[in-house]
């Protein structure tokens, strides 16, 4: 029960993700979405900043740069620009990877060769004022880190932390310690924020929600895919980043080595790459619309999650939702913690482990349901929206003050700066 | 109007590109149309990397046309990419082709090489030739003055505008947060250097003031970073760590400073000081009057003039620096005094004995003296670990040997090899630059875990094994 009244709900709150769509899997941009809608649907006045941009890969300007309403929330979209090559990026990036200490220069030179926004950018710089609040999201991202900088009295960071190279490059110093507030999700997530930055901005760990679907057809999504034998299941950007090549050897290990009888099902973008063998292993089904994803979820033996920097990890959530257990990577704070306080699934360490605990599952169905069920009642009772915006909605009233006189305006719709001039080097 | 500024620009930390965001949001709250073009990558509309040299400016060419007016924010650094006379000679003269194409435009001149174009008389020419063409923007009388007599153009086209004009404060702490969001005691006095690491900022001569003061409840933080990764700005930076370590009470932060970081130290300090070589103007004298901090700084540049009336006690040399951070704190001088005020009549034995004690200020000797006498066990435990890693500390960085040589044609020669090899020397260079600092880092832990050791079993601090109850690894007074 929300403990905000009315009239603490004054003011305009910005909702600032890289990318906005309901087409898009990215966690971070899911959540924002919903908390743009779950805030304007308690009677805050919600404005989403965001790129033209819905390609994570690309950064292709596929939306129209402006403002208008989409799905019902006003959102005001700038022009991604993506003028550089790269190839710093990446060869700093490998550097960091590896343990090497990159100097500030350099830190500062990965972070600007990549996607920047500098239509956001200025709109903040003339408009920061007319927001109670800017919440970004998720702390990588350059919009987060550029922006946020504008007006830190009123930016709010939807953080995202996970214990990745990047969260310890002192750039991002700045950003955990010196904005109005922080939105955490977890306690892993808590304990690493304190870790890392000794001197951290308000906080609040608010949880994130799950919608609860309202049923399954596991068997409609077999059908319509051809999916025979028993299947593990995928979901997310499949990158080196998220665990997914790493995910693809220790699957030809339970499938070639352990001898089990299984598919490997993916949603979501990037290159799918399966190994030599296996090609006909690995299904690739993309973007799915919600009730077909839900659908999948519940025809899955386990959900496989192999990515050690995860802040939430709402796709273990959804397959918990859906009753079926998960099998996550045991280094890293988030997944183990989750599994270990559910006891909804099991850890792995190696490829021997995926593959023992696959077959413990495939073998032992009751045990897999009854992972799958104290999964259900461990997000059920935690993760609600409900739950998760009272506890947004108190922070943003404690963290910002309310407007005052006439601040609370809107901007100017057609203003002068966010037009496509930007462009690039030379 | 259409305007093209030009700049460094956020997210790079530098207090230009700061200052360029908040002129820009000016000029479009104005209602002026403007596109930004940074040197990098930023969040500028557009990059032009700017060590092309006369190719950037040519790239710019292609941009400029269509704009009613360019704005730079102008600093030597942002725009040459060497100290060639000729190198830096054509680019004035390619950045003068850039000007003939729009109506209007206006140069603000943070810092120029007033002395490199006194010298030479055919870069004063491109200088003029470029600069002739502007409207200049001075933040003092001073520097307007030092740049007229380098180059002259017509005094009627320049200015000079006050340096704040466009800040904000970008901090909504309170002063009690920002302490405490800095672990800062409320009963501490904070002397305060910030902005970038470089020898001609002169932090060290605070840390050195500082060392000789008798203040318990004081403390001197230095926040920044060094502004290149290269060897003479580490090897300043290695030189104020280790005099920050020898130093109670000084702190030296070293990372990135935020817009928002920056000013949360600024409210956080009770005094700034600017003990600078040279500089011509200071945006941290803007941002402490943002704040209404007292400042202590040296009279260098233009700083006093654009000061004005504020509250900025102006200060000659190091002993007066001192003497105003001991008044500032309301604490007295560790050596009594730095000696007799100098008067006509002063005997020579005082003079004499006057001047000594200055130059222990300036040459340190002070700090690492009281150093010895005062460091509860540091000094009468200083190991030869300790000497150790200053000696490495103290390793001059490697330098780039000059191309110069008396035999004909050999320095083009050089410069030439030079030229090809850099990009696998430097690299090299900056390398063995941090494997001294990673040595000295090191061997300072060492020397603290010897430290602690002795700390711990005080009976073996004379050179001698402490007995133990037996067992594995006993030893016997030796």
């Amino acid at each position: 029960m929300s403990t905000v009244g009315a009239v603490d709900r004054a003011g305009r709150v910005a909702v600032v993700p890289a990318r906005f769509g309901p087409e898009i899997v990215g966690g971070a941009e899911i959540v924002l979405r919903h908390i743009a809608q779950g805030l304007q649907g308690r009677g805050w006045d919600v404005e989403v900043l965001t790129t033209a941009a819905t390609d994570y890969f690309s950064w292709t300007n596929d939306q129209p740069v402006g403002c208008r309403v989409e799905d019902g929330l006003t959102v005001r979209r700038f022009e991604a620009v993506k003028s550089t090559p790269g190839t710093e990026r990446s060869d700093l990036g490998h550097r960091m990877l590896a343990g090497d200490r990159l100097t500030l220069t350099e830190q500062e030179r990965w972070i600007n060769d990549d996607v920047r926004v500098p239509g956001l950018y200025h709109h903040l710089l003339l408009h920061a004022e007319r927001y109670r609040a800017l919440v970004f999201g998720p702390y990588l991202f350059w919009p987060s880190y550029a922006c946020s900088q504008v007006a830190p009295e009123r930016s709010l960071l939807w953080t995202c932390l996970h214990d990745e190279p990047a969260a310890y490059q002192e750039i991002y110093r700045p950003l955990l310690s010196g904005v109005a507030g922080l939105f955490l999700q977890t306690e892993p997530e808590h304990d690493l924020a304190h870790r890392l930055f000794p001197q951290l901005a308000p906080h609040a760990v608010v949880g994130c929600g799950v919608e609860v679907p309202s049923g399954y057809d596991p068997e409609a999504f077999r059908a319509r895919y051809g999916i025979t034998r028993p299947y593990v299941l995928y979901a997310g950007r499949r990158e080196g980043a998220k665990g997914w090549d790493e995910l693809l050897q220790h699957f030809r290990t339970a499938v070639l080595g352990r001898g089990l009888d299984l598919a490997l099902v993916t949603m979501g973008a990037g290159e799918v790459r399966p190994p030599q063998g296996l090609e006909d292993r690995v299904v690739d089904v993309g973007f799915l619309p919600d009730d077909e994803r839900d659908d999948a979820y519940a025809g899955a033996l386990a959900y496989v999650q192999p990515s050690r920097y995860e802040a939430f990890s709402r796709t273990i959530m959804e397959s918990w939702l859906a009753g079926r257990p998960v099998v996550g990577i045991g280094e890293g704070g988030v997944v183990r913690h989750h599994v270990e306080t559910s006891r909804g699934g099991l850890l792995y360490d190696d490829a021997p482990e995926f593959a023992e605990s696959l077959a413990v599952l495939l073998g032992h169905p009751r045990i897999a349901d009854e992972m799958g069920r104290r999964g259900r009642e461990y997000v059920l009772s935690r993760y609600q929206w409900d739950t998760v915006l009272d506890g947004i909605e108190r922070s943003i009233v404690d963290w910002t003050p309310p407007p005052t006189g006439a601040a609370g305006g809107a901007p100017p719709v057609a203003d002068r700066v966010g037009a496509a001039r930007t462009g690039g080097g030379a | 109007m259409r305007i093209l500024v030009i700049s460094p620009y956020p997210p790079q930390r530098d207090g230009i590109a700061n200052y360029a965001a908040q002129a820009v949001a000016d000029l479009m709250r104005q209602g002026h149309d403007v596109v930004v073009v940074s040197p990098q990558p930023s969040a500028a509309h557009l990059h032009i990397d700017f060590m092309a040299g006369p190719r950037a400016w040519a790239a710019l060419a292609r941009r400029a046309r269509g704009f009613d007016k360019i704005v730079i924010q102008w600093h030597p650094a942002f725009f040459y990419r060497s100290s060639s006379v000729v190198d830096r000679s054509s680019i004035d003269l390619a950045m003068a082709g850039v000007f003939r194409l729009v109506p209007e435009v206006e140069v603000w001149v943070h810092e120029y090489e007033y002395a490199e174009v006194l010298r030479s008389p055919s870069r004063r020419r491109a200088a003029r030739a470029a600069f002739s063409r502007a409207t200049l923007v001075f933040h003092s009388e001073r520097e307007r003055d030092a740049f007229l007599e380098a180059v002259p153009v017509d005094i009627g086209r320049t200015r000079v505008e006050q340096h704040g004009r466009s800040f904000r404060r970008r901090t909504a702490m309170s002063r009690e947060e920002a302490r405490a969001s800095l672990g800062i005691a409320p009963d501490e006095f904070v002397f305060l250097c910030i902005g970038f690491i470089q020898r001609h900022k002169g932090f060290d001569r605070a840390v050195r003031a500082f060392a000789a003061l008798d203040a318990p409840r004081a403390r001197l933080d230095v926040v920044g970073s060094t502004r290149l990764d290269e060897p003479e700005f580490l090897a300043h930076l290695a030189e104020l760590e280790l005099l920050t370590d020898q130093t109670q009470g000084a702190r030296l932060h070293t990372g990135y400073v935020s817009d928002e970081l920056f000013d949360r130290w600024i409210l956080a300090s009770d005094t700034v000081v600017l003990p600078y070589r040279e500089i011509w103007s200071s945006g941290v004298l803007e941002r402490a009057a943002l704040f209404d901090r007292r400042v202590i700084a040296t009279r260098v540049g233009g700083l006093e003039q654009q000061a004005g009336g504020r509250d900025v006690v102006f200060v000659d040399d190091d002993a007066a620096l001192l003497a105003e951070m001991a008044a500032a704190a309301q604490v007295s001088l560790r050596l009594g005094d730095v000696g007799t005020d100098i008067t006509d009549d002063i005997g020579w034995a005082d003079l004499q004995a006057t001047v000594s004690a200055r130059a222990a200020l300036v040459r340190g000797s002070a700090a690492r003296a009281l150093r010895a006498v005062e460091g509860p066990g540091r000094a009468q435990g200083a190991t030869p670990v300790d000497r150790t890693a200053g000696m490495v500390r103290r390793l001059p960085p490697y330098v780039v040997p000059p191309a110069t040589s008396t035999r004909p044609g050999a320095p083009v020669v050089k410069r030439l090899v030079q030229r090809l090899t850099g990009w696998l020397i430097l690299p090299l260079a900056s390398r063995v630059d941090q494997l001294q600092a990673a040595t000295a880092n090191s061997l300072d832990v060492v020397a603290a875990e010897i430290q602690r050791l002795r700390e711990e079993t005080p009976a073996a601090s004379g050179g001698r094994s402490t007995p133990s109850a037996g067992g594995p690894g006993a030893t016997t007074p030796g």
